[in-house]
């Protein structure tokens, strides 16, 4: 078997080319750190040719260049394939991104680790060729760890737009290894590029570049002098690079110091509102009220009649399965719209402007721009959003992150969103972004009760490369968009129709298993009936509210369908105003319990994430008490306040509310005044 | 004087770069350190943003501060 690396700087390509030559989608931005832990893949059958194709320009030097003309362009498919198939496997190993071997953050760690403590068979180095001269400073550690390397000289569309030229002929001589120009987003030239990467493979040794310096105190800047004469040997510029560009000039407009936050608004806001009212909303409408609330159920249900199935069975398999999923599955063109419009603007390259223009308002809660990266991508999923602070150098700013991050609205909880909106407050477009809104609020505040309430010196200090802006490629937000609607469908058909049959079959059967004639007798309905009287301040009453808010934690989609099967008596649609919601909650509840669903911790597998990157369970355990207490707290508010000034009379539990509120409130003074007093003398 | 007073769009020299080691280290391998070229393009939302041997960052001010010109 041989195992190929990749390595190279942050948001050079590297995970672009893993995914065109292993045939996966894995997550890909245009922003520097998007990849954060190691991806392993088979390459593509396709790909395993030992011969070199003359596609794209290869570059070699020394074995690797005799072996190019010995295969030409004659005999390139076949005689590889057959009886040496499995052991010419070839494994892919896509790595973090990083500007050294000497870490900056935890992510650059693993880049360093796999490199110097797996030993792969060759490295595949690639380099940004717009910033040729930053890469070649990783390029010639790399080179002296005597692991093969073959260069892939990636985006030289932008080194040509730039006017500048590499010689790439010499660069290869200098450094003595194979260099393959490749266009990672169009695939052009790697099948050269492995094909070289598997020739070098077999040579087992790298010559490492002479450099006065080499191993003294100075090092590092030796180092930097080596490349310098390495770039002057090979890079002609036609452009000063300090002339303004145009994304320089864009720069200035979209993290302009005053319009920079409005216009992240605005975009963000056209994004939801084309996923949510547009075509995402209209599909999704349909599917919801037609396709899963009538067609298919009539259908089965027609056809169970005439071959005569047990009703229990046909209503776990309509009820249960079809309900429940159905309910969930609604969304999925929701869903996909607002991930291929994302993908969009992530592939511009503005992702890391919004890190920039919110460094500012992070600051002022101890954390800084960098934080915005695991915030945004939480707003597909919480896990990588969580991972994504493994690119936060400050352990305090990281766990602060890791608890806030899980307050962005994660598509998983959109559904929930898009079903209360349509039943509670048809018509309304303010319901969605109001929980973004809400969102950033609770970020800000949490943030600065954290901050308070825990001893931090936060050393803030923030970074972030530019990258140029470029336009979108349809085809990547295509692919994005696709990778999301598999998950979306692998989960609806796995654990979400499991927790559905469970929860069929709970409000089915009372505890001595027999069928019951009144849901309430349930098992269901004795679980939910455990936490409901919690619920009662919240203004949730029954056990309905209570059983689809436990469910929402082995995933939160679960909440819609948990609706959808414990409601399943009457022939209304979930998603209309005439919902048997409607009997559940009062529409300041129902915000409520919107809330309470978003803002309170995450699902179960985000929870995990959270616990493998806070670093100790005793941090984890704060993480959930504080975001619980936060959700609570909140929705708590919303239903007093919102029926005593919208309905003019107390809520149910007014009493018990006002004396769990001022509890917290009693906790959260105690916990400030007593990080303050241990601070003060042991402070700087 | 520091970079966060220098003139916007002037190719400068860095004469010293300050600060905790660890940051003075990755700044190094980006190839921000005594001797070589800067240009601040142009200050938003509070960052500084720098071309550094062809590629843009945005840095904080205390970062600008730290970062020393002739």
């Amino acid at each position: 078997m041989i195992k190929i690396a990749l390595a190279g700087n942050p948001n050079s390509g590297k995970t672009t080319l893993f995914n065109a030559i292993t045939g996966k989608t894995e997550y890909v931005g245009n922003w520097p750190g998007v990849t954060v832990e190691k991806k392993e893949a088979n390459l593509k059958r396709e790909f395993k040719s030992y011969s070199l194709t003359g596609e794209g320009h290869g570059h070699g030097h020394g074995s690797q260049h005799d072996h190019g003309s010995q295969h030409g362009h004659g005999h390139v498919h076949g005689h590889h394939h057959g009886a040496g198939e499995r052991k010419h496997q070839v494994r892919v190993v896509d790595l973090p991104g990083a500007y050294s071997l000497a870490p900056y953050t935890s992510e650059e760690a693993i880049a360093r680790d796999f490199v110097t403590g797996e030993s792969p068979d060759v490295l595949i180095n690639i380099i940004d060729a717009s910033s040729l001269e930053r890469s070649l400073f990783f390029t010639t550690q790399l080179l002296e760890l005597n692991i093969p390397l073959v260069i892939a000289l990636n985006k030289q569309d932008l080194v040509k737009r730039k006017g500048n030229v590499i010689d790439t002929e010499r660069l290869a001589a200098l450094l003595q290894c194979s260099i393959v120009e490749v266009v990672a987003n169009t695939g052009e030239g790697l099948k050269t590029l492995t094909a070289a990467a598997i020739t070098s493979a077999g040579r087992k040794t790298q010559p490492a570049p002479e450099f006065a310096g080499r191993g003294s105190l100075t090092e590092d800047l030796d180092r930097q002098s080596y490349v310098r004469q390495l770039t002057d040997a090979v890079l002609k510029r036609g452009r000063n690079a300090n002339e303004l560009t145009v994304s320089d000039r864009v720069d200035r407009i979209v993290a302009h110091t005053v319009f920079g936050l409005p216009i992240f608004g605005l975009i963000m806001w056209a994004i939801y509102a084309l996923s949510i009212n547009g075509l995402g909303g209209w599909a999704s409408g349909y599917l919801n009220d037609v396709l899963f609330a009538k067609i298919i159920p009539n259908a089965v249900n027609g056809f169970f009649e005439r071959i005569g199935v047990h009703p229990l069975l046909q209503s776990l398999i309509v009820d249960g399965a079809i309900g429940g999923v159905g309910a969930v599955l609604g969304f999925l063109p929701l869903i996909m719209v607002l991930f291929f419009l994302l993908a969009l603007l992530e592939d511009s390259g503005y992702m890391a402007r919004v890190a920039v223009v919110m460094d500012r308002y992070f600051k002022r809660i101890g954390l800084s721009g960098k934080s915005m990266i695991p915030m945004i991508v939480g707003t597909g999923c919480s896990i990588p959003g969580i991972m994504a602070s493994r690119t936060i150098e400050d352990e305090n700013e990281r766990k602060v992150t890791i608890i806030l991050t899980p307050f962005v609205p994660c598509g998983a909880k959109l559904p929930i969103i898009a079903l209360f909106s349509a039943v509670f407050f048809p018509g309304q477009t303010w319901v969605f972004p109001s929980m973004y809104v809400i969102a950033g609020a609770l970020i800000i505040m949490g943030g600065l009760l954290l901050k308070n309430i825990f001893p931090f010196q936060s050393s803030s200090t923030f970074i972030i490369e530019l990258p140029e802006y470029r336009l979108p490629s349809l085809k990547h937000a295509l692919s994005q968009m696709y990778r999301q609607a598999k998950a979306f469908i692998i989960k609806a058909s796995t654990i979400i129709l499991v927790m559905n049959t469970l929860v069929w079959f709970m409000q089915t059967y009372s505890w001595s298993l027999h069928v019951v004639e009144d849901p309430s007798a349930s098992v269901l309905a004795t679980i939910g009936s455990i936490i409901a009287p919690l619920l009662i301040p919240l203004g949730f009453a029954g056990w309905q509210a209570a059983a689809a808010t436990l469910t929402g934690f082995i995933a939160k989609e679960n909440v819609v369908s948990t609706f959808a099967i414990v409601l399943s008596a009457s022939d209304d649609a979930l998603m209309s105003t005439a919902s048997p919601l409607v009997n559940l909650f009062t529409p300041v509840a129902a915000f409520a319990y919107l809330i309470f669903n978003l803002f309170t911790p995450p699902c179960f597998a985000a929870i995990g994430a959270m616990n493998a990157e806070i670093g100790g369970r005793k941090w984890l355990a704060r993480a959930i008490f504080f975001q619980l207490t936060v959700g609570y707290t909140l929705a708590m508010l919303i239903t007093q306040l919102g029926t005593l000034i919208l309905y003019g009379h107390l809520a149910a539990g007014a009493i018990p509310a006002a004396v769990i509120f001022i509890s917290i409130i009693a906790v959260g003074i105690y916990l400030i005044r007593k990080n303050r007093n241990q601070s003060l003398p042991g402070g700087q | 004087m520091a970079l966060s007073e220098a003139k916007v769009g002037r190719l400068m020299e860095i004469a010293q770069v300050n600060g905790p080691e660890k940051i003075r280290k990755f700044l190094m391998t980006l190839g921000c350190f005594e001797g070589e070229n800067i240009t601040l393009i142009s200050v938003l939302a509070g960052n500084y943003i720098v071309a550094v041997k062809d590629s843009r960052y945005a840095i904080d001010r205390k970062m600008a501060q730290a970062i020393l010109l002739v």
